[in-house]
């Protein structure tokens, strides 16, 4: 005889139980998805950011080559004895072609295309450079020179990271309420299917925490099961987005690459799966047979 | 033991079922329950096995106040009483052997211990070759007798039976009531509930009768009387002196 007598039937005989770990690996799958991509999106954005945090960019529109030349050479100098600014480059023409290919096309950009100039300027790290100072500065020059220090764009893009990690998080949990509800009818089912057995366990003398012991690990192996293969799932899934969107995006887009640390925490996934499965099925059998003689 | 005074009950918002039933089981006595279908034998039954609490009344077992016992308690109750269901109640998963153990098990026993009682059990009521068998597979006979020895194996405070011998030949039922009076002598204070009056005639211990929802007692040898009115000071019950009966098998000890 073995040591514990499993008192409950064998799940595979639970109509009302047996495709439960299957249902939570959708819903582990689901809020894989949001974590991972929100997870991908906070670092490209990240990144980008990053990037651009301290870059400014001058654009010189005066439409006469020469004398756009010669403030190009002009401003250039200015700013390399600006304090606080490390580097300034001028863009050079394929440069220039590459940022416009996106929207104009290859070969498209002609010598009769007025092409702006563009400085490319990289600020001290830690040093707050006076904007308006430098403005004032680019103005004395010339009024078609324009100083895009991108706070505009890098507010928007704050703004979206929030919102997508908002989402994720939103998403996250309805997925949980979601999973929880779905134990809760779960358990509930295979208590009523079980009522004679629990019935005859309560008249021989098993305590409530004996019988929700039984549930709790029943759940608890659902969980950790359907956490398992939603999360492989969602790899597999993500792998495959960002394979394709790489060939489909190329110079539109750029695809944040995989942040193989952060998607490394959601290896736990399965474990919070098979914990909110038990905790959930302990607490509902519980209440349940506390409503009982 | 057990003590009901003035006990009514009902299930929902229905009639009672039991009425003002008042009597004074001592410990180690065995009666048997009688009464015809429907008189409510097994709502008596099912208070005493703690499945169901008064609509009224007071319940006193092991010296305990049951009708309002909280919740917690009653497993710890409940352990004290072997029960017999008449419909048996064996888990269809579990083997023979392992619904007989499943009192032992939920007690806390040690496998190899539980082991050893429950074979010994089940080869004395006829079961060897049964042990691995799973209810589905057994007949009718055969389940009772295992619903029995899952109910006797921990040797039970109190044992109660709703139609123990109901679906055995009389030579099974005959070796059933020896295990029962054994026990009995043992100190486990026994009911039977029964409609097998050759078992009352034969085994003379005194009678529980419900006719209607109300109780008498018949001393053993006496028939029904024909009035119904009840004296609880003459109500009181005493022990099997003598039986017929000799050892058994079983001998009834377990290491709980």
């Amino acid at each position: 005889m073995t040591k514990a007598i499993h008192f409950l039937p064998d799940e595979e005989t639970h109509e009302a139980t047996r495709l439960l770990p299957y249902v939570m690996a959708v819903m582990v799958y689901l809020s894989a998805l949001a974590l991972m991509g929100s997870m991908m999106l906070n670092k490209g954005f990240g990144d980008m950011t990053e990037s651009l945090s301290n870059r400014l960019t001058i654009q010189i529109t005066t439409a006469d080559a020469e004398a756009r030349n010669a403030q190009v050479d002009e401003v250039t100098a200015l700013l390399r004895k600006t304090p606080g600014i490390d580097y300034v480059r001028k863009l050079n023409e394929v440069e220039i072609e590459k940022l416009l290919e996106p929207w104009l096309g290859k070969g498209n950009v002609t010598d009769d295309l007025p092409v702006p100039a563009i400085l490319d300027v990289t600020v001290s790290r830690g040093l707050t450079l006076n904007l308006d100072a430098v403005r004032g500065m680019l103005a004395q020059v010339s009024d078609n020179i324009h100083l895009d220090d991108h706070q505009q764009w890098l507010g928007r893009f704050l703004r979206l990271m929030d919102m997508v990690e908002y989402t994720a998080l939103g998403i996250l949990l309805l997925v949980v309420l979601a999973t929880v509800c779905i134990v809760i009818f779960g358990t509930k089912a295979g208590m009523a299917e079980n009522r004679e057995i629990i019935a005859v366990m309560h008249h021989l003398g098993a305590q409530d925490s004996m019988i929700a012991r039984a549930y709790q690990s029943r759940f608890m192996k659902y969980g950790l099961k359907g956490g398992i293969i939603g999360l492989v799932l969602a790899f597999i899934t993500l792998v495959s987005l960002i394979y394709l969107s790489r060939d489909l995006a190329e110079g539109l887009v750029r695809i944040p690459e995989l942040p193989v640390v952060e998607i490394a925490v959601l290896l736990v996934i399965p474990f919070l799966a098979a914990l909110i499965s038990m905790l959930t099925a302990r607490i509902t059998v519980l209440r349940g047979l506390g409503r009982m003689v | 033991m057990i003590h009901f005074e003035n006990v009514g009950m009902r299930y929902g918002m229905g009639s009672e079922v039991l009425k003002d039933i008042s009597f004074n089981l001592k410990p180690g006595s065995l009666h048997f329950l009688t009464g015809p279908s429907g008189a409510g034998k097994t709502s008596l039954l099912k208070l005493m096995y703690l499945a169901h609490r008064p609509s009224r009344g007071k319940i006193t077992m092991f010296r305990e106040d049951m009708a309002g016992a909280a919740r917690k308690d009653l497993p710890k109750f409940r352990r004290k009483i072997g029960v017999v269901f008449q419909d048996f109640r064996l888990l269809d998963h579990l083997t023979a052997v392992e619904n007989v153990a499943l009192p032992l098990w939920i007690a806390g026993g040690k496998g190899a211990v539980i082991e050893e009682h429950v074979e010994e059990l089940l080869t004395w009521v006829g079961l060897k070759g049964r042990m691995k068998a799973r209810p589905p597979t057994l007949s009718g006979g055969e389940k009772q007798r295992v619903a029995i020895a899952r109910a006797v194996i921990k040797r039970p405070d109190l044992l109660l039976a709703d139609e123990p011998t109901g679906n055995v030949d009389p030579a099974i039922a005959k070796r059933i009531m020896h295990l029962f009076v054994e026990l009995n002598k043992l100190g486990t204070t026994t009911v039977i509930a029964t409609h097998d009056m050759g078992l009352v005639e034969e085994v003379k211990a005194d009678r529980l009768h419900l006719s209607d929802g109300i109780l008498q007692l018949i001393k053993a040898g006496q028939s029904l009387p024909e009035t119904t009115s009840f004296d609880p000071a003459e109500f009181e019950t005493t022990s099997l002196d003598q039986n017929e009966y000799g050892p058994l098998g079983y001998d009834g000890e377990d290491d709980q």
